[in-house]
This record gives structure tokens, C-alpha cells and sequence, in this order.
């Protein structure tokens, strides 16, 4: 099993490979080999349990060697995480960052209450720390509520604005409210709807929001968003699918899986991947559609199972 | 979700092709634009178009009239199929039904080097957000004037005004 990722930051590019093996009689797998490169040139190597540190630009003493040893690390463990950053310019802390900064997005919106005792920037894959990655992009970043404001706004017209109020010494909660303005004689309606009571699609647009605003404060980022297109209705998949592309336009790069045909529509040949597995015994695989040369009606090709890579 | 009491336009494209060139336009509107316009899933065959157009639409398009609806069809060559296409639309809705499409297909866009299926449809709203006529004078295009222009008076203030 093998991953490789290659990004460009900064105008250089990032390479990290890992591949893992299951040897008979392991219980677990083992790393075979670990390598991360920065334009080309690689800053460690690893084969099995050891990692050799190649030596850097600027490191020419043997004094800097010394410090650039080689050594060895349990061989089911991961390199990465462990090899020590030298400064905030170092590459490597440069790649983490970029890493930890990912947005891996599989939410449950019915764990989503919108309570906090924190603020973060890297929510949780589930999402449940929604508060805190609320009260944490504008804390950074003020004037990301006006983005939220704009995208829930086109799909929520009656929306009046998010409060997240305190309700303990370290705790806040978030308040969505509505209103309905119905004219003259002039009548405003509102409604405060603590967040844990939003529908599970109104929970995702909040979601899709924060990811929208988010890019823009703090991005380029990654979002891999497993099945956005769950909670939601037939008539706002589309439309919300294509928000968040156009929102990546500028920079970032958004990754949806989907089973749902109206997705999948709002994709094309270009950007869309049919993952394959023949069983759980086998790897799954990945081809880009364009490659695949399907003929007629995608959606109804993949119905009928049709496509193989 | 579009709002059916407000102008909005619907797109009935005929095959894949035609929906990922859709998909591309509605990629360079404004994101406020996005809720005045639904790409509806392809029907396959510029018969099945009209077909579709006859059976589902046209007693909604009387329901609700500030839809507009664009068909996006293969010509195929043949000269003579928007005309007849143009016949089957009842004459109280013809002023906000629109017929567009490839003179042969949109892989022959592609092949005639306009690019992916996705930059052709964002090269096309550009055009129509600036009002110019770079993408749509091209041989496989330019055939669509008469529709473009009809467009330009009725269906670019929906899509390039902001509301």
C-alpha cells in the first residue's frame, strides 16, 4: 500500500511517500519505506525502521552532520511526525502545517450542538467542535462572518444573523436567528433557533460556509469532503456543490466523494475520479473519467455498474 | 435552491457533453447567480429534449412565468433543426424558451481546440457577462446568433445583474 502526495507551496514542491507492507506473520502492517523531498531534493529517506536525515543547504560543517544523524524508529510507526523541525522556515514545519490545515470533513450533523469552551482553526472530521472552529476563523479573522453571511444568505433568505453568546465563564453556544420583514404595515418576525435545533442539511450549509470563509481567511487549503451532498435536498445539491468549487477557484483544492447523481453531475470529465474495488482483498483504485471514455449518460452507466477502471 | 416566483432559467441539456458545458458557465457566474439557475439532468438526444420539454415543462412554464428554459442540443449538421425545433414550442412561450448547441456536437469544440468541456461553458458566460462575442463567432458556434441575441435582452439581466 503506497500514498504519495506532492504539493507546491510557495513556489516549491512538496513530495511525501509512504508504502506500507504486511509481511506473513505480521499482525500489523510495517513502513517499507518513508521519503520527503522538497523540489526534488530529499530532506530524509527511510527504508524500514531506519531514517537517514540527508544533509540540508546551509549544512556544511561536519559539526551539522553530526546533527543530521541517522537512526532508527519502531518500524510500524510513521517518520513524519517525529523528525524535528528546525525553525519556522524549515520545510518540513512549512509541509505539517500545510498538513494539519486539511479540512477532512465526514460530519454528523445531528452531534453538531454548537457549544464551545475553545476556539480552533482544524476542526474534527465529525465536525462537533463546530463551535470552536466558528468562534476560532473569526477570532482570526473578523471579517470572514461577512462571507458566512453572504453564502447562507442565498440559500437561507429569512437568515438575520449567528450570535454565539457566552453561557458559562468559558463556554459559548451559538444562536442562529431569522426574521421575516412583511411589509407594511411594518411587521418583523423573528425567530431564535439554538443550533443543535438547525434541520441536518441546515447544519451543512453552516458547514459549507465555515469551509468557504475558511479557504479565504486562512487557505489555499484542502477539503476532502466525504458525501457533502448527505442531508441535503435534490433541489440545493447542485447548487451547493458548485458554491464551494467556485469558492476554490481562486486557490485550494476541494475533493468530494459522492454517490449521489446530482453531485456527480456538477462534476465533469476533467475533475472527477471513479474510485473501484473488486474486493476487500484488493486495493481500491482510482481513474479520472476522462480516461474511462464513457459513452452516453454518465449517471446511468454508473447505475447499471457498468464502469470498470 | 432557486426561488420559481423570481426570474430564473433552467437548462435542458441533451447529453453529457452539454452538461458539463452548462456546468462550466454556471462556474464563472457570480455565486449570487447560482440560485437563479438549475442545470436539470441530461435526457439523451435532441428529440428526447423536446420531447421532455413538451411533457414536463411546458404546463410549469405556464405555472410559473418568470422561468426561462434553455435547450442545449447537438445540431448535428443539419440546418434545418432549429427551425423545426423552434416549431414545437407553443408560440406563448417562445419568447422565454431558448435553443443553443455545437453545430456538430461539443466534443467538436473540444477537438477544434476551445479547450475542456468546462473552460468552453466558462469562455461562453464570460462572453455573455462582457457582452462579447470571442467564443460564439467560432464556426461551431455562430449559427447560435440569433438565439444569443434574444438571450443577451432576456436572459442576461437574470444572470449578470445583481438582484
Amino acid at each position: 500500500m503506497r500514498f504519495e502526495i506532492e504539493v507546491a507551496l510557495n513556489a516549491s514542491v512538496y513530495e511525501y511517500v509512504i508504502a506500507f507492507e504486511f509481511p506473513e506473520g505480521f499482525k500489523e502492517l510495517r513502513v517499507l519505506e518513508e521519503k520527503f523531498a522538497v523540489n526534488g531534493k530529499p530532506v530524509y529517506t527511510r527504508e524500514h525502521a531506519q531514517v537517514r536525515l540527508v544533509q540540508r543547504e546551509g549544512a556544511r560543517s561536519l559539526e551539522d552532520l553530526a546533527k543530521s544523524p541517522s537512526f532508527r524508529i519502531d518500524w510500524h510507526m510513521v517518520a513524519l511526525p517525529i523528525v524535528q523541525e528546525q525553525s519556522r522556515a524549515d520545510p518540513l514545519f512549512l509541509f505539517k502545517q500545510w498538513l494539519a490545515g486539511m479540512l477532512i470533513l465526514r460530519p454528523i450533523p445531528r452531534l453538531i450542538l454548537g457549544d464551545s469552551n475553545q476556539e480552533t482553526l482544524q476542526p474534527n472530521p465529525l465536525v462537533t467542535d463546530f463551535g470552536a472552529w466558528f468562534s476560532g476563523l473569526l477570532a482570526y479573522a473578523p471579517a470572514a462572518y461577512s462571507k458566512i453571511d453572504a453564502y447562507l444568505k442565498q440559500l437561507m433568505p429569512d437568515l438575520k444573523d449567528i450570535k454565539n453568546p457566552a453561557i458559562g465563564k468559558d463556554s459559548r453556544s451559538l444562536v442562529v436567528q431569522f426574521s421575516v420583514d412583511h411589509g407594511s404595515p411594518r411587521t418583523v418576525e423573528s425567530l431564535s433557533v439554538p443550533f443543535e435545533d438547525l434541520s441536518d442539511g441546515e447544519k451543512c450549509f453552516m458547514i459549507c460556509a465555515l469551509v468557504v470563509a475558511a479557504n479565504d481567511a486562512y487557505g489555499p487549503l484542502v477539503c476532502f469532503w466525504d458525501e457533502p451532498d448527505n442531508y441535503l435536498a435534490l433541489a440545493e445539491v447542485g447548487h451547493f456543490v458548485l458554491a464551494v468549487r467556485k469558492a476554490f477557484q481562486p486557490g485550494g483544492q476541494f475533493i468530494a466523494t459522492s454517490h449521489n447523481p446530482e453531485a456527480i453531475r456538477r462534476f465533469s470529465d476533467e475533475n472527477t475520479l471513479l474510485l473501484y474495488r473488486k474486493s476487500h482483498l484488493e486495493p481500491t483504485t482510482a481513474r479520472k473519467l476522462e480516461e474511462l471514455q464513457v459513452k452516453g449518460d454518465l449517471v446511468g452507466a454508473l447505475i447499471r455498474g457498468d464502469l470498470e477502471p | 435552491m432557486i426561488n420559481k416566483y423570481r426570474p430564473h432559467v433552467l437548462v435542458l441539456p441533451e447529453d453529457d457533453a452539454n452538461r458539463q458545458l452548462a456546468n462550466g458557465f454556471l462556474l464563472d457566474l457570480d455565486y449570487s447567480a447560482l440560485s437563479r439557475i438549475q442545470v436539470l439532468p441530461e435526457v439523451g438526444g435532441w428529440m428526447a429534449v423536446l420531447d421532455t420539454f413538451l411533457t414536463d415543462h411546458v404546463a410549469e412554464m405556464d405555472r410559473f412565468p418568470e422561468r426561462n428554459l434553455v435547450l442545449l442540443i447537438d445540431f448535428d449538421g443539419e440546418e434545418g433543426r432549429l427551425n423545426y425545433a423552434q416549431s414545437r414550442i407553443p408560440g406563448r412561450l417562445r419568447d422565454r424558451v431558448f435553443i443553443l448547441g455545437a453545430w456538430t456536437d461539443p466534443e467538436a469544440l473540444k477537438r477544434a481546440g476551445l479547450g475542456s468541456s468546462e473552460s468552453i461553458g466558462r469562455a461562453i458566460a464570460k462572453g455573455c457577462r462582457d457582452e462579447t462575442d470571442t467564443t460564439w463567432e467560432h464556426d461551431l458556434l455562430r449559427h447560435n446568433t440569433n438565439e444569443i441575441n434574444r438571450l443577451r435582452r432576456h436572459v442576461r439581466p437574470i444572470l449578470f445583474q445583481h438582484f
